[in-house]
């Protein structure tokens, strides 16, 4: 049993916080604001024990989509004040401003969504859905989903090196690359399917669709934060929306 | 042939939907080994969309994006563009045009038409125009030439889109055709393409 007090708690408990954090930043329309959730992110994966991991994801998936989208703002955005030139393209003071509530924006809603799965164990969350009301089939799709795609990985890898012993170019022009495309999937779809009777077989051999109760051996538990987090963040989002639209 | 909506979910369909998902990624993997310029990352959505029906390869898109967003958000909300294109080849393949190759061909386009209307808005109300993929650098040369953003953004995501979708159908329709009838006669809207005829 893990200990830490941020791994421990109820996956729906996480999943409410990263939708607090998303909808914060499209209530509050300053940048300053999106852009500090960013560290305060950072802080809750570092006490979580995931920093680097959670770090490592957020470089990767991030940085270059928010380079990209920070530049297209600066240059295209419409607007009069310009404030710097390069080649043919105009960078506009309205440009920036867009620029940086975007780029802010993108930021804090994808590190978030980033860090709900640190976090949160994929099995620990279908069976929080599952909890919801989500039948048991759906619970079973997606996790066996997960476990299907590093075996087809590892297979496509198979048929690729069989299909290059028999002689189908895998480098080459386009055209010669494009056509050993088909003889790589082919194979690979077909397998995989006639492999989806057994397990139709296998589930039904086991009362999978009988429509009784089910038991499950994986349990959650709700503790006392688990209760009280989603009230203060409810709270939270109603004081921020009267703060932004009343007052 | 009329069917009810809970007709779609048999247990061999549902069983489908992972395997549906892992060709999407293992289909865009080898596609990148091969360094196609293509993504090839819907062939198993639109497969799914026309042996199991639209239900089933909605759901089939949906995880997909969802599995794929783990590492990476951008994926997110294009979740909704998997589930128009798994809708649209299922409704497609339920009136038959992805029996002969020059329907098919026109599906693809259709194909191709649904994921820009869907992935355009997207792409400008939540990345303000683009996203890291190649389609950008077409979207900026449009803009330098003086295009409207929404302009922009709609012809250079339909000029990545349209041979991806059209090859990705295309390669459905051969896989299908190499299917067994024994497996077919099992799936949803497996008849239709079954070799042997019903007496």
């Amino acid at each position: 049993m893990k200990l830490n007090p941020i791994l421990n708690l109820h996956p729906l408990t996480k999943l409410y916080f990263s939708l607090f954090v998303t909808i914060s930043v499209i209530i509050i329309p300053s940048y300053i604001f999106a852009f500090t959730w960013f560290p305060i992110l950072l802080v809750i994966a570092i006490i979580a024990g995931v920093g680097k991991q959670y770090l490592d994801i957020v470089v990767k998936a991030l940085v270059l989509l928010l380079g990209i989208v920070f530049i297209m703002q600066l240059f295209f955005y419409p607007g009069d004040q310009v404030i710097g030139e390069w080649w043919i393209f105009e960078a506009t003071k309205e440009g920036l401003q867009y620029g940086l509530v975007l780029t802010s924006r993108v930021l804090a809603m994808g590190s978030a969504f980033i860090l709900f799965f640190r976090i949160t164990e994929i099995r620990d969350f279908v069976k929080a859905l599952e909890d919801l009301g989500m039948p048991p089939m759906g619970a079973y799709i997606v996790l066996s989903t997960l476990q299907i795609i590093p075996e087809m990985r590892r297979q496509a890898h198979t048929i690729m090196e069989a299909q290059k012993t028999r002689g189908v170019e895998t480098e080459g022009s386009l055209l010669i690359r494009a056509k050993a495309f088909i003889p790589i999937l082919t194979p690979l779809i077909l397998s995989s399917i006639a492999s989806t009777e057994e397990r139709a077989i296998t589930l039904e051999s086991r009362a999978f669709s009988a429509p009784t109760k089910k038991t499950s051996l994986h349990k959650l538990k709700r503790s006392n934060s688990d209760r009280t987090i989603p009230i203060v963040l409810l709270i939270l989002m109603i004081s921020l929306i009267i703060w932004r639209f009343f007052l | 042939m009329k069917r009810s909506f809970k007709d779609d979910f048999n247990m061999l369909a549902m069983l489908l939907i992972p395997i549906g998902v892992a060709v999407n990624l293992v289909g865009f993997q080898v596609a990148n080994v091969l360094k196609l310029p293509i993504f090839l990352d819907t062939i198993g959505t639109i497969l799914i969309g026309v042996v199991a029906g639209p239900w089933v390869a909605l759901l089939a898109g949906l995880i997909t994006n969802l599995i794929n967003a783990i590492f990476n958000p951008i994926y997110l909300p294009y979740a909704l563009t998997s589930i128009a294109i798994g809708l649209g080849a299922g409704y497609l393949s339920k009136f038959g045009m992805f029996k002969q190759i020059g329907k098919v061909i026109i599906s693809g386009i259709i194909i191709t038409f649904i994921a820009v209307i869907v992935s355009a808005p997207i792409t400008v109300l939540v990345f303000g125009g683009a996203t890291g993929n190649t389609s950008a650098i077409i979207t900026a040369t449009f803009l330098a030439a003086g295009q409207e953003l929404w302009t922009a953004v709609f012809s250079s995501s339909f000029i990545t889109e349209v041979a991806d979708k059209v090859v990705s159908v295309l390669i459905v329709y051969f896989i299908v055709k190499s299917m067994s009838d024994r497996y077919l006669s099992k799936m949803n809207y497996g008849e239709l393409y079954m070799k042997r005829k019903q007496r």
